[in-house]
């Protein structure tokens, strides 16, 4: 017998109007998985988080999650002028509980202090948010989506622009979130990290390839995820390559 | 010297504040002895309940320019209702109800209403207006008070219309404060939290629009946002949280509507300008006074904190 997937999504397509963005997306996700969402900028990561957050309808095929899941967006659209502290941050996670018009309890505060504790910044909880830096405020917002205590967790490109230290507790963070059994899926768009997951999809506006890193991660599946973008340094056909990718950054 | 109170009728009165020599310098405690000041500044008090508080999410949402267009899209319909004898209360609250409806109609994020859309109808309204009262109705005197209110004519309608109008504000506060917040600071997060997002969205423009209409005797159509905008500005330069925030604002909200009334009865002024002159002067202060502190504070070079 096995239990229901955490996330999954069959023949699946997604689109703005026109062409579709993303199509033929089909893949599963057990509970207490890691996913890594592999793909170039503008390969369809976060139109896939979008639809898993049910803020997109499909064009064609289907998504499901079990439960509302959290979610780490990947551009930063919160305003830095804007007077919360990173407590405050951490507590809108609370909101999640369908209850948001009670304010924060008792409980609620604990859960948000000992998630700032989890990221490293049980110290900064009461630092103005915009005075944080990049990777502390990135963290602060890990923190919020700690908070929500989602089976499911969505990280677009958590890495994205974080200094170092933040990288390492942002890892560390993770490994103990599939300790506790919840569903991960991180986008990158970095191929040397998606090897340390359970799971890899690799995206190019529509799905590649899906398996284990060490299944799906050769020379052929890399060079159409990545197209002219990437560097293969070493290895052959199917055997496990380095790679570095060449990045575009979106405006 | 004279006083409000003991001042005779008589043909030296302001046109503001009867009973008033122009030009006297009226003790502040006479506020509190005729029915007409009285009745003013119960009026002022609580519309800067509600401008207060639904200042402060006007501010962290960035609807200024909508709370302030809100206001001035009445002026047209008010000057009709006023020339023919109807509600301008219900003028006034079919025309920002209308306003309110397209803004959120419009479909975009709430933060960008289309400026130079705004920008028009400002025009739009103000010179339609103008033209309907000069032209059309020769409401002559009315105009200047529709546009920026007065201190005498407020009687208990428009007391009951502003008390509903900041218990309105009080009770959207307390539940939907912390929406409001999470929504102000980041709209699509607050979405995945599964937040009524629209629903809040559309419960500020509605409140805002509601305490605009009711804040129009006394402020008139041009300068509600002297009561909507400047307080919640002005505490938005100090205030490290929500709830600091909301407090200074009412605060200031309620200092600049008593002095603001004051000076109008004193200097023959209408109320809204009055106010309005009060709260740039005291932005600009604040503004000055925080710039200072933060350039005399040594930068925290190299510390990432
Ligand atoms: N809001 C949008 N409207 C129209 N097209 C979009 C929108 N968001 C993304 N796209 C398009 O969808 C494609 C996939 O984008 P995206 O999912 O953001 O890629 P990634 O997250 O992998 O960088 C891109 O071609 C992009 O231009
Ligand atoms: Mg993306």
């Amino acid at each position: 017998m096995t239990r229901a997937p955490a996330v999954e999504a069959h023949g699946l397509a997604l689109g703005y109007g026109g062409e579709p963005a993303l199509e033929g997306v089909d893949f599963e996700a057990a509970p207490g998985a890691a996913l890594c969402v592999l793909g170039p900028n503008g390969g369809g990561k976060t139109t896939l988080f979008r639809a898993l957050l049910g803020e997109l309808q499909p064009l064609a095929g289907r998504v499901r999650v079990a439960g509302r899941p959290a979610y780490l967006a990947q551009t930063e659209r919160t305003r830095l002028d804007f007077p919360v502290s990173a407590l405050d941050v951490a507590l809108m996670g609370s909101l999640a509980d369908g209850r948001w018009w009670r304010p924060p309890g008792r409980s609620q505060r604990h859960a948000a202090l000992a998630a700032l504790g989890r990221v490293g910044l049980e110290g900064q909880a009461s630092v103005r948010f915009g005075e944080l830096s990049g990777g502390q405020r990135q963290r602060v917002l890990l923190a919020r989506a700690l908070t929500q205590d989602a089976a499911v967790l969505l990280l677009d490109e958590p890495f994205a622009g974080v200094d170092p230290a933040s990288a390492e507790r942002i890892t560390a963070v993770f490994t103990e979130l599939r300790a506790e059994g919840r569903t991960l899926l991180v986008s990158t768009h970095d191929v040397e990290s998606a090897r340390l997951f359970d799971l890899v999809l690799c995206l190019n506006r529509r799905q590649v390839a899906f398996g284990t890193p060490a299944q799906r991660l050769g020379r052929e599946v890399l060079e159409t995820t990545y197209g002219s973008d990437i560097v293969v340094l070493e290895g052959s056909g199917d055997t496990a390559v380095r790679a570095i990718t060449v990045q575009h950054h979106e405006h | 010297m004279p006083t409000l109170a003991t001042v005779r009728l008589g043909e030296n009165d302001s046109r503001y504040a009867p009973g008033v020599d122009p030009g006297t310098v009226p003790s502040p405690l006479d506020l509190l002895d005729l029915p007409l000041t009285r009745t003013a500044l119960a009026e002022l008090t609580l519309l800067a309940i509600c401008g207060g508080l639904l200042g402060a999410f006007v501010v962290l949402r960035g609807l200024a320019f909508f709370a302030h267009a809100v206001g001035t899209a009445t002026f047209p319909a008010v000057v009709v209702a006023d020339a023919t004898g109807f509600s301008a209360t219900l003028a006034g609250l079919s025309a920002a109800a209308a306003y309110a409806c397209g803004v959120e109609r419009a479909g975009r994020s709430v933060r960008d209403p289309g400026d130079s859309a705004t920008g028009l109808l400002l025009v739009a309204a103000l010179g339609g207006g103008i033209l309907l009262a000069s032209d059309v109705f020769e409401s002559g005197a009315a105009v200047d008070r529709l546009l920026f209110g007065t201190a005498i004519g407020l009687n208990g309608a428009d007391l009951a219309l502003s008390g509903a109008a900041a218990a309105l504000a009080l009770a959207a506060t307390i539940l939907f404060g912390r929406t409001w917040a999470a929504v102000g600071f980041d709209s699509d997060a607050a979405g995945a939290l599964g937040l009524p997002v629209r629903r809040a969205d559309v419960l500020l423009l509605g409140s805002v629009a509601l305490a605009a209409v009711a804040a129009l005797p006394a402020v008139g159509a041009l300068l509600v946002s002297s009561l909507f905008v400047v307080p919640a500005a002005v505490a938005r330069l100090f205030a490290r949280d929500v709830p600091a925030l909301l407090l200074g604002s009412v605060a200031i909200a309620a200092c600049l509507a008593v002095l603001g009334l004051y000076l109008s009865l004193w200097l023959d002024v209408p109320p809204g300008p009055a106010v309005a002159v009060l709260g740039a002067a005291a932005y600009g202060m604040c503004a000055l006074l925080t710039g200072l502190r933060a350039s005399t504070r040594t930068p925290a070079a190299g510390t990432s904190w």
